[in-house]
């Protein structure tokens, strides 16, 4: 009999995960339930449409006969609301079930509503799903003032694209920096300068109190009691695992829904994958969440795989970012931000707007590492990544004669420029 | 498939291959916007050409969020510029550190193998750089590894 394969949720995870399942099973029934409409869409590529840059159409990383050329049934629109592990089905809110053998839960992330007196009262644009940014678009080309609430990865993204449109821009960050996810103090004080060089407001240590309607605009109002007035609110407080759904089926949640190392929930035919699955970290022993796209795609893989009948082991998460911001590019590696015991290798410590740092573990593997600087640093991230993934230790990098020349080393002397 | 394979005892480092590949695909003698890269340790007289290699499964296009890096027919690794949003994400996927990008046109860029005549191998005068089928030059280093190890010819 062929394999029902359900898999909820419809972006990176999922997708990778019909990768893995076709590697080794050509023939199963595989079937994806979509919240939304259509086809996927790259939710990395929306702030990109806001900007302008991008057509909706542009934004499609599947058309609708790829699904059909995979062989996967795709359900649109329909949310689930419960999963019977013992059953094997899921509930669908339109009253369908549909049975499985295996089910993938890939349901990423929802947008966190801060709490915030007058938000409700107030219009305010979040940018998660496709919804989102095209409603974001639409109330950006008649704004010429904004305020984004929080200065994270997407609030900088939505503050980019705002500036693009030449929307005249505040940030109100909690932290004493920007993007305190991706930079560490130094970084993020070398970031900051560059952004409030572009004349954009910045206001960290700051929290929104309140927001009300004036004039047609909004009034803004912060925790110091200082207020100004804005066209347009952008809300980026931070995403947080999707977990609706699982809940009531008895799988073990905590933050996420908890996998195994071969990312199985504690039910053996349900796998978990993305933003929403609590999985194996690469540098601890700890479970961690990353919300990030490349971590998806490694995640559903071996999920996919699983759920085929392989028995792969997934390495842990690694976080990894890069962005360019501003018009300086920031990256980020593993434990960036170093801890006790840690030892640090700065190359640059932002003399000619450069940041490199590498942060060691006890015995000098390396474990992190941070850059601020143009493009053509990221190839030595990239560099380093792998030998963060391969767990090289730092001395790996200072080579030798050869014979004694390591990969590692070798990559790290090209020059960059 | 037919790639840039680098023989590493043959390089001096003369960098050749850098302008050659910067000038025909950007129009300028400038190595920073070249695809190949010459990775120098001058005290040990140890010289490696870096270029993209074509990963048979390729971490950069695994992870491309606007599915912008696709395999070819001929199994090339191509960015396809229209998709590109310049994200560079690629950039920080590839263990090689050969992905690289191109400020003017804002996406990432590495070795598209000139169309069948790469420009880095026409100019190689050491012979360091060969356009050849890897399968066969894999095939060879076997040999001569086996033939070194005094094993018979298979």
């Amino acid at each position: 009999m062929r394999t029902r394969y359900v898999l909820i949720g419809n972006s990176a995870a999922s997708l990778a995960a019909v990768d893995g399942i076709r590697k080794r099973d050509k023939d199963g029934e595989i079937t994806i339930i979509n919240r939304e409409e259509g086809a996927a869409y790259s939710r990395v590529a929306l702030p990109y449409y806001v900007a302008g840059e991008m057509t909706l159409n542009d934004l499609l990383i599947r058309q609708k006969p790829d699904y059909a050329r995979a062989g996967v049934n795709l359900v649109e629109k329909e949310n689930v609301i419960a999963v019977d592990a013992a059953g094997k089905r899921v509930e669908l809110e339109s009253g369908r079930r549909i049975e499985f053998d295996k089910l993938l839960i890939a349901t990423g992330s929802e947008t966190i509503i801060p709490s915030i007196q007058g938000l409700d009262q107030v219009p305010h644009h979040y940018l998660w799903t496709l919804d989102d940014a095209i409603r974001m678009k639409q109330a950006a080309e008649k704004a010429r003032t904004a305020v984004v609430i929080g200065g994270g990865f997407i609030g900088m993204l939505v503050a980019e694209a705002l500036r693009k449109l030449k929307i005249k821009l505040t940030i109100v960050e909690m932290a004493p920096i920007l993007l305190p996810q991706l930079l560490d103090e130094g970084a993020g004080q070398l970031f900051l300068q560059a952004v409030r060089d572009e004349g954009v407001t910045v206001k960290t240590g700051a929290l929104v109190s309140a927001l009300a309607r004036q004039n047609g605009g909004v009034q803004v109002t912060l925790s110091n009691g200082e207020t100004f007035a804005v066209d347009m609110v952008a809300v980026a407080t931070g995403v947080r695992p999707h977990v609706r759904c699982v809940h009531g089926s008895g799988l073990t949640v905590n933050k996420g829904v908890v996998v195994n190392e071969y990312l199985a929930t504690t039910h053996a035919d349900i796998y978990a994958a993305g933003d929403v699955a609590e999985a194996k970290d690469f540098l601890s022993d700890d479970r961690s969440i990353y919300a990030i796209w490349p971590t998806a795609i490694d995640q559903g893989r071996v999920a996919g795989a699983n759920m085929a009948g392989a028995k792969q082991v997934y390495p842990g998460s690694l976080g990894m970012n890069v962005v360019e911001l501003f018009n300086v590019t920031l990256a980020q590696l593993g434990r960036f931000r170093e801890g006790p015991g840690d030892d640090v290798k700065m190359l640059s410590r932002g003399e000619d707007g450069f940041y490199r740092k590498v942060v060691l573990d006890k015995d000098g593997t390396m474990v992190g590492a941070v850059y601020v600087g143009d493009e053509n640093g990221v190839a030595e991230m990239g560099v380093i990544h792998s030998a963060i993934k391969r767990r090289e230790r730092w001395s790996g990098f200072q080579g030798g004669r050869p014979p004694k020349f390591t990969y590692a080393s070798v990559m790290y002397r090209v020059p960059r420029y | 498939m037919k790639q840039i394979v680098v023989h590493q005892e043959k390089c001096t480092a003369c960098r050749e291959c850098e302008l050659a590949c910067s000038f025909s695909h950007e129009g300028t003698f400038l190595p920073a916007l070249s695809r190949i890269r010459v990775a120098d340790f001058y005290e040990e007289q140890f010289y490696q050409p870096m270029v993209c290699v074509h990963c048979a499964d390729a971490p950069c296009a695994a992870v491309c969020p606007t599915v912008a890096i696709q395999r070819q027919l001929d199994g090339q690794v191509k960015v396809i510029d229209e998709r590109c949003i310049g994200c560079k994400m690629c950039l920080l996927a590839c263990p090689f550190g050969v992905m690289g990008f191109s400020p003017e046109r804002g996406v990432a860029q590495n070795c598209d193998l000139c169309d069948g005549t790469p420009q880095c191998v026409q100019f190689c005068t050491t012979g360091a750089l060969e356009y050849a089928d890897v399968v066969a030059v894999e095939a060879l280093a076997k040999q001569k590894a086996a033939a070194a190890l005094g094993l018979p010819r298979a």
